[in-house]
C-alpha cells in the first residue's frame, strides 16, 4: 500500500530560533510533541526491542536532525541527549533542498496504472526507525504512559526552503519485537 | 590478469597518490560532456535524478530499498571516469573518508579535501562548479560546504553496532540514517545558505561526497563480510540500477567489480619468474 500524503505534525510549540545548541549555526524548528499517550499496559510483558517508527516523513526541504525524546515533553534544542532525559535517538532526514524542476516537477502523483514500470515518486513521504528499547523499557518501569517529543535541528538547507515549519510525518507506531 | 583497485583510507593516501588523484578530478571538472565531473554529478540529483534513497515501489517490487546497490554502482561509474583522467601509475581507486574515525573527530573534514589551493592551483578535491542551466532557477557556481562540530561525527562504536546488525533491511535502514546525517553535517551552513552536501539536488557536486559514500560502501562491504556477499532481499536481486544497467545481483561482490577495500596496501615484492612446483 502507497503511504499517505503526509500530514503537518500537529502541534508546533515554538518559532524558528537561530540555535541555541552546540553546533551553533544549526536552526531549530517547530518541536513536535505527541497530541496523546500510549499506556504502557499496552505493550508486550516481554519484548527485546522497541522502535518508535515514524510514517510518512517528508524530505522535500531542509535536512535536519530529528531528536527523539521519551515522557519528556518540555524537551528543546538546549535539553542535553542523555537518556536520563529521555532521549532515544535521533533520525536524519537529508532534505531535497526545494524544488528545482519545472512547475508540478515535485507534485507526488501515483503511478498511471498498474503497468507504470516507473519507480514511485522520489518525493514519496518515507519511514524512518529510532531503536528505543531503553528509554521506553525504562519509561515502562517507572509510569504509567507513554510520550514522544522530536526536536528538529535543521543542519542545512538552500534558498528555496523553510527552516521553521521542517518536519512533517503522518503518524508513529511503537513496534516491539521478541 | 588484471588486479583488483584498492580503495584506500583517504589518510593513508602517499604524496604520489593524492597528486594522481587530483589530477583525475580536477581534468574531469574540464570535461563538460558525458565523460565529465558534472556530468557525473548530475546523475544524482538536479538535473536527473536518478538517486535511489530510502523504500521506493517499482513495478511488483514493493518498498525495494535500492539504496546501497545504487550508490554502489554509481561510485564504480563514477571511478572509472576519474581514472580516464588520471595518470595510469599510480593506480588510485576513489578514498574513503573514515568520519568515525579519532582523526576525523579532531579535523572533520580531511585536509585532502579542506584544503583551498594546493601548489598555488585550486584544489580540485576543495569544490567543483555546479553548471545546471535547466535548473529552476539556472545554478553555476562554485559549491559551498560549511563543515560542523567534529565532536558530532557517528563514533567507532555506532559503526561497530550497525556491522553487528543481522537483517539487511535493518542494516541498510540504519546506516542510511547515519549517511542522512553526515550529509546534513558536511553541508552545514553559514547562518544564511546551507552548502552542497546538504542538499540531495547539489550534493554530488561537493567532492567530498564520493568519499563519503566510499565509506558507506566499504561499511557494506565490511558488514558482508560478517553476514555473507549474498545476504541481500532476494526480490530486489533481478532489479536495475538504472541508468547504469547493471542489476543489483551483479553488485553483491566488490571482487566481482575489481575492487576492494584496504586500511593499508604494501606490495612486498614482485615475483619475476613463475616458481616451478614438481
Amino acid at each position: 500500500m502507497a503511504p499517505k500524503k503526509a500530514k503537518k505534525a500537529t502541534k508546533a510549540t515554538k518559532k524558528t530560533v537561530q540555535a541555541t545548541t552546540a553546533d551553533n549555526a544549526y536552526r531549530v524548528a517547530k518541536i513536535y510533541k505527541s497530541p496523546k499517550t500510549v499506556g504502557v499496559e499496552t505493550l508486550p510483558s516481554e519484548y527485546v526491542r522497541a522502535d518508535l517508527e515514524f510514517i510518512g516523513v517528508e524530505h522535500a526541504g531542509a535536512s535536519y536532525e530529528a531528536r527523539v525524546y521519551v515522557n519528556n515533553p518540555s524537551a528543546d534544542a538546549n535539553t542535553q541527549p542523555t537518556a536520563g532525559n529521555g532521549y532515544a535517538g535521533s533520525f536524519y532526514v537529508f532534505g531535497h533542498g526545494g524544488c528545482f524542476g519545472d512547475a508540478g516537477h515535485c507534485d507526488i502523483h501515483a503511478p498511471r496504472d498498474q503497468f507504470d514500470p516507473r519507480r514511485s515518486h522520489p518525493l514519496e513521504p518515507i519511514k524512518k526507525i529510532v531503536d528505543a528499547t531503553d528509554v521506553i523499557k525504562s519509561a515502562a518501569s517507572t509510569g504509567s504512559s507513554i510520550n514522544v517529543t522530536v526536536v528538529p535541528v535543521v543542519t542545512s538547507w538552500t534558498e528555496l526552503v523553510d527552516t521553521d515549519d521542517v518536519l512533517k510525518f503522518d503518524h508513529i507506531n511503537l513496534v516491539t519485537y521478541y | 590478469m588484471a588486479s583488483l583497485t584498492v580503495r584506500k583510507n583517504v589518510d593513508n593516501l602517499d604524496a604520489s597518490e593524492l597528486k594522481a588523484l587530483r589530477a583525475g578530478y580536477a581534468k574531469a571538472q574540464t570535461i563538460m560532456d558525458n565523460r565529465g565531473y558534472n556530468h557525473y554529478a548530475g546523475l544524482h540529483g538536479i538535473p536527473n535524478w536518478y538517486c535511489w534513497h530510502h523504500s521506493h515501489v517499482q513495478g511488483s517490487n514493493v518498498n525495494a530499498n535500492l539504496f546501497l546497490p545504487w550508490h554502489r554502482a554509481y561510485l564504480l561509474y563514477f571511478e572509472k571516469a576519474i581514472r580516464d583522467q588520471s595518470p595510469a601509475i599510480p593506480k588510485v581507486g576513489l578514498p574513503w573518508w573514515n568520519w568515525s574515525s579519532a582523526q576525523s573527530h579532531i579535523t572533520g573534514v580531511p585536509t585532502a579535501f579542506s584544503t583551498a589551493t594546493v601548489g598555488g592551483q585550486p584544489n580540485p578535491l576543495y569544490r567543483a562548479k555546479i553548471v545546471a542551466p535547466t535548473a529552476t532557477p539556472p545554478i553555476n557556481r562554485m559549491t559551498r560546504r560549511f563543515p560542523g562540530n567534529p565532536a558530532a561525527l557517528p563514533t567507532a562504536t555506532q559503526v561497530n553496532n550497525l556491522l553487528n546488525l543481522n537483517q539487511f533491511t535493518d542494516f541498510t535502514n540504519q546506516l542510511e540514517n547515519i549517511h542522512d546525517g553526515i550529509h546534513g553535517w558536511t553541508g552545514g551552513n553559514n547562518g544564511t545558505v546551507g552548502g552542497d552536501m546538504g542538499s540531495v539536488a547539489t550534493a554530488a557536486w561537493d567532492p567530498i561526497f564520493w568519499s563519503h559514500h566510499c565509506m558507506i560502501d566499504r561499511l557494506w562491504y565490511l558488514w558482508q563480510l560478517r553476514h555473507g556477499v549474498n545476504n541481500i532481499t532476494p526480490s530486489l536481486l533481478p532489479m536495475v540500477l538504472t541508468p547504469f544497467g547493471l542489476k543489483v545481483q551483479d553488485v553483491l561482490s566488490t571482487n566481482a567489480l575489481g575492487y576492494t577495500y584496504a586500511v593499508s596496501f604494501i606490495q612486498i615484492g614482485r615475483v619475476l619468474t613463475t616458481p616451478v612446483i614438481s
